[in-house]
């Protein structure tokens, strides 16, 4: 590694690797990514834990007991601001009775008490002090009539809502209550409560969404920030956080459903009508012809010539029409008969271009493979002194922009067609756009071109000094594509989406490393037992074992060797500052790597 | 299925009991099914279906008092909240607000309760509900007027 180092400068001189390392680490590493900013992956282990930050907040925050927490978050559907907002505007009590929670009232809680038999409202039973529950609302029945309702309740799928059986009481009933009565009676039924109580978390939570992969891996995604964004999970499946279908920036989900939509319609359809077909000039079907002479009459009675699809008359001979003659030139008066032509056209060639992006992705994925077999093979053989970094950043940033090359068709697509945004430009504005964007678009395809002809070559069987160069080149248009995928970013974020009038359509911004991959949340050792120690007391929301490991605690940092090799298996780079900005629990964002392969 | 039983019969002792103090209310439970019951209950005063008898049907369910009884009126009324061909009610007690506590009398009283106030915005009876959000009282009250001569009381020799 070290001769490489230091002929670095002979050929680039400082600028350009210096230039490389600081770009990165301005892009990735600056406060715009703290370590609060990442999202997570959160499993069927960590999902409590997951839960214990935003329960302890409040908890302490209001003085509250763990299961009015829980109550007031899933009300406020997890949104902690959100909550102390309402706390603010409407005060305590507001707050309480909004979600659900009695305000206590000891005397009345009290005297429900005192009596030596008590009458269950439901049953209209005399029931023994001892058989009955009152509720935090006060309320009071007898523990067969609540075990029942809770039951039912847990079965409609109200787990997160079970409310006091009384007459307009609003009050969410005790889960520790729940969990013990029903647990007696239905182990099954209990079971479910509680897992519907910690999937809540997820469910009514705008900032975590499960993960989208077929068959289900368990996992769920948690985003701080923005939700347009697009997340990896540790499933390896990359989503748009937003649609949970695959990935697809720079389009946004609206462009995204439609793109996918109209190539499932029409792909077999339409190349097969392009072919076989011409729209009537009249009723702009598609007509098939089926034999004779190049005078078509459409099922509409309307004649046409075959080959230039106009309209004419009916008087013809084999060679010619009547009246009629295509071969000389006439300009464009038959807008309406074009047009269904121009759309299909339109489509065909977005689409092909999307297509074949696609497939190169496709091809360069099991280029990637031998690739890599050759960077083992002449690591080996050179004992590891060469760095062959340059080849994995350039085959990842490749696939990068490979495919952000191949979405940037749909978009223009729809950006510049008449489906979405007809009303937000002018027809001379749309040009200019077009153009602006075309302009971006077409040096990012070369760029992105000329970087895949380099990375195939067999540097393994090349002389030295034509690998020196093959890697100048590499390293090179690594930089530029990531600069032409920035560019044209920036174009669509400012000048195209940025200045629609009626609409906002937002799309998830590029991140120059790839898409971001959640990282486990740390978990405590045993998140069974903490639940169980939940369970023996509903106070205790300070286990010492969650919160030693808690996010954000554990800020020390890692030592210089475990990263090192950590980092060596993908890129060489920015690894020492990735380590020194990431304090969470879990290791290494791997942002590195790109689409479909990970 | 035990406890409804159980349950049901404490609300037919008590309805044999209490039988005077609501005169406006009359329940009574097949004779060989605790879980079928019918119910007369007499129009308020100052509402069209003043002077009508009105007979409803209750269907109980086994899960009964957790579970609400499905009531529908077996005599035709026209109501917004009562649907014109079924007798079905919509009534939000019966519905999601229901709460263990209440009994069948309770829910009789209810009922006498809605046709007194009657909720236009959630109308299954429409004709009815958009006389009465169009703000035309009179057409709602003699249409509901006749019916309830019609239907809901005894017919004059």
């Amino acid at each position: 590694m070290a001769d490489f180092e230091t002929s670095d400068d002979d050929y680039y001189g400082d600028d350009s690797l210096d230039g490389l390392d600081q770009e990165e680490d301005d892009l990735l590493w600056t406060p715009q990514r703290t370590p609060s900013s990442a999202s997570k992956v959160i499993t069927r282990a960590s999902l409590l834990a997951a839960q214990r930050e935003d329960l302890k907040r409040v908890t302490e925050m209001l003085t509250l007991k763990e299961h009015h927490a829980r109550t007031l978050l899933i009300h406020h559907r997890w949104d902690v601001e959100r909550l102390l907002a309402v706390l603010v505007e409407k005060g305590r009590d507001r707050l309480f009775t909004e979600a659900g929670i009695p305000i206590l009232d000891a005397a009345h809680q009290a005297s429900a008490r005192s009596t030596s038999s008590i009458m269950c409202n439901i049953c209209m039973e005399d029931i023994s002090p001892n058989d009955v529950t009152t509720m935090d609302c006060g309320h009071c029945f007898c523990n067969d009539c609540w075990t029942e309702h809770f039951i039912i309740k847990i079965k409609e799928g109200e787990s997160r809502r079970v409310r006091c059986m009384a007459h307009k009481c609003n009050a969410i009933c005790d889960e520790a209550i729940i969990r013990n009565l029903v647990s007696v009676k239905d182990p099954e039924v209990a079971e479910r409560f509680e897992r519907f109580l910690l999937e809540s978390y997820i469910e009514d939570n705008g900032k975590v969404k499960w993960c989208p992969s077929v068959p289900h891996c368990g996992n769920a995604i948690r985003i701080d920030g923005d939700s347009y964004c697009e997340v990896e999970c540790t499933c390896g499946l990359q989503f748009c956080f937003r649609c949970s279908s695959e990935a697809h920036s720079p389009c946004s989900c609206l462009m995204w459903e439609l793109w996918i939509k109209k190539c499932k319609d029409e792909s077999e359809t339409v190349n097969w009508l392009t072919v076989h077909t011409k729209p009537c000039p009249k009723c702009h079907k598609p007509v098939e012809k089926n034999g004779g002479c190049n005078l078509v009459t459409c099922l509409c009675g309307q004649y046409f010539c075959w080959l230039c699809g106009g309209a004419t008359g009916r008087d013809h001979t084999w060679t010619g029409i009547a009246g009629h003659s295509c071969g000389r030139y006439k300009s464009d008066h038959n807008k309406v008969a074009e047009r269904a032509k121009r759309d299909l056209n339109r489509y065909m060639h977005y689409h092909n271009r999307y297509k074949a992006h696609m497939d190169s992705m496709k091809r360069e994925n099991k280029l990637r493979e031998t690739v890599q077999a050759t960077i083992a093979t002449s690591e080996s053989k050179d004992d590891g002194f060469r760095d062959y970094s340059w080849v994995t950043n350039g085959l990842n940033r490749l696939f990068r922009s490979r495919r952000v090359l191949s979405y940037s068709y749909p978009f223009a697509f729809y950006m510049f067609g008449d489906d979405l945004f007809k009303d937000d430009m002018t027809e001379e504005e749309r040009q200019l756009k077009q153009n602006l964007f075309e302009d971006q678009q077409q040096q990012l395809e070369v760029t992105v071109e000329r970087l895949s002809k380099f990375i195939e070559e067999k540097f393994d069987k090349l002389p030295e000094d034509k690998v020196k160069e093959i890697r100048m080149h590499i390293i090179n248009l690594t930089v530029l594509v990531d600069t032409c995928c920035k560019n044209m970013y920036e174009c669509i974020e400012n000048d195209l989406l940025g200045l629609l009038q009626s609409t906002t359509h937002s799309i998830a911004p590029y991140t120059s490393k790839g898409i971001e991959r959640a990282s486990e949340l740390s978990v405590c050792p045993d998140s069974d037992q903490i639940l169980n120690s939940s369970k023996a007391n509903d106070d205790d929301a300070h286990d010492p074992s969650w919160v030693s490991s808690a996010p954000g605690t554990d800020s020390e940092p890692r030592s210089e060797g475990q990263v090192s090799c950590a980092s060596l298996d993908d890129n060489g780079c920015s690894s020492r500052k990735r380590a020194r900005e990431e304090t969470l629990g879990s290791l290494l964002f791997d942002l590195n790597l790109p689409a479909e392969v990970a | 299925m035990q406890a409804s039983r159980a349950r049901l019969f404490k609300e037919y002792k008590e309805v044999q009991r209490e039988k005077s103090v609501d005169p406006d209310i009359q329940l009574l439970c097949d004779d060989s099914n605790i879980f079928k019951w019918t119910a007369l209950i007499k129009g308020p005063s100052e509402t069209p279906y003043e002077g009508g008898v009105f007979q409803l049907a209750f269907a109980i369910p086994e899960q009964y008092p957790l579970l609400p009884p499905q009531v529908r009126f077996l005599t035709k009324i026209f109501h917004p909240n009562v649907h014109f061909k079924t007798g079905e009610i919509c009534l939000d007690i019966l519905k999601n607000a229901w709460s263990p506590a209440w009994t069948l009398q309770s829910v009789c009283r209810a009922i006498i309760a809605l046709m007194a106030h009657p909720e236009p915005d959630s109308p299954l009876n429409c004709d009815s509900g958009n006389l009465l959000r169009s703000g035309d009282l009179r057409g709602y009250q003699s249409m509901a007027k006749m019916y309830t001569r019609l239907a809901a009381m005894p017919k004059k020799g």
